[in-house]
């Protein structure tokens, strides 16, 4: 068996805090409902889905920055460990609501198609993450794990119609927007003086 | 200069992932605290009427009940402190009643 390296070992063990954190409390702290732990594991699915998207246009803006390749060597965990937070954020959902009647009869609330949908994008990019899945696909893996931009954008529509206000949830999510704004600028830019020198 | 914001867009994330949650500002209600009824009394209430309530709370004055309605829609919704008067209902962000 051919051992992790240790950066991997504690990268994952450090994605795995908040969640143990969240059981932790689940089992602790009196008068509890699994309700009250929708809005963590929600949060930390969000941001790692946001930090994993980020790590691109990081890396073209950074090229030469020794931490941001690391982390983009590493993206796959927090893609993984994004998934992860919304599995636990769907079962503190099925816990609270105790019925799949109770479950279907709330699905047509923009708040929670949004969140299902957003769960679904997720586990063809979780079920491709690793790999054998990279080998087989070759050029269709891509295709696949770019799933993580619709993912995104249904998690702040969930996220907004959910809960009381939008702050938080455009808060979170500003620098990406701010990093793909960019993106999309330097690309045009590219494109314009291309043409000119053409 | 884009560079220069995204510290900044961090801080603000921070302050604003730390902040209290405090009144949400969906709803106010300005009623002297003197002459409020209890809280147990309008969850007794509400039982009565056929709601399941699993958590109440104070929020912008207003009693604030998370629960399952008599129609068994998982709902959070407010009353006002003294008359218990249903002002708001909202199922997972959507407003199903509003008090006019």
């Amino acid at each position: 068996m051919n051992s992790l390296p240790t950066s991997k070992m504690i990268l994952w063990a450090v994605l795995a805090v908040p969640a143990a954190v969240t059981v932790h409390r689940y089992a602790t702290v009196p008068d509890i409902w699994p309700g009250d732990l929708l809005l963590p594991t929600g949060e930390w699915s969000a941001r790692l889905i946001i930090f994993a998207l980020m790590l691109t246009p990081l890396g073209q803006l950074f090229p030469t920055s020794r931490a941001v390749n690391w982390l983009i060597r590493h993206r796959r965990a927090f893609g993984v460990a994004a998934f992860g937070y919304a599995v636990l954020h769907l079962i503190f959902y099925v816990l609270d609501m105790e019925s799949v009647a109770a479950m279907l009869a709330e699905i047509g609330a923009p708040g929670i198609w949004t969140g299902w949908l957003a769960l679904l994008c997720l586990v063809p990019l979780a079920l491709t993450s690793n790999d054998a899945a990279m080998r087989r696909l070759r050029g269709g893996w891509k295709r696949v794990q770019r799933l993580a931009y619709p993912a995104a954008i249904l998690t702040l529509l969930h996220w907004v119609l959910v809960h009381d206000g939008m702050a938080t949830a455009l808060v979170h999510f500003a620098p990406l927007l701010l990093l793909q704004a960019l993106r999309l600028a330097r690309l045009f830019n590219r494109n314009f003086t291309q043409r000119k020198t053409i | 200069m884009i560079i220069r914001l995204l510290p900044i867009a961090a801080a603000l994330s921070l302050a604003v992932a730390a902040s209290p949650a405090a009144a949400t500002g969906k709803i106010r209600c300005d009623a002297p605290q003197k002459q409020w009824k209890s809280m147990a009394r309008l969850q007794a209430d509400l039982t009565k009427q056929g709601w399941q309530v699993r958590k109440a709370k104070l929020d912008g004055g207003c009693y604030e009940v998370y629960g399952t309605d008599p129609q068994g829609n998982r709902v959070e919704a407010y009353f006002h402190p003294v008359s218990f008067k249903k002002l708001l209902v909202s199922r997972r962000g959507e407003v199903l009643f509003r008090a006019k």
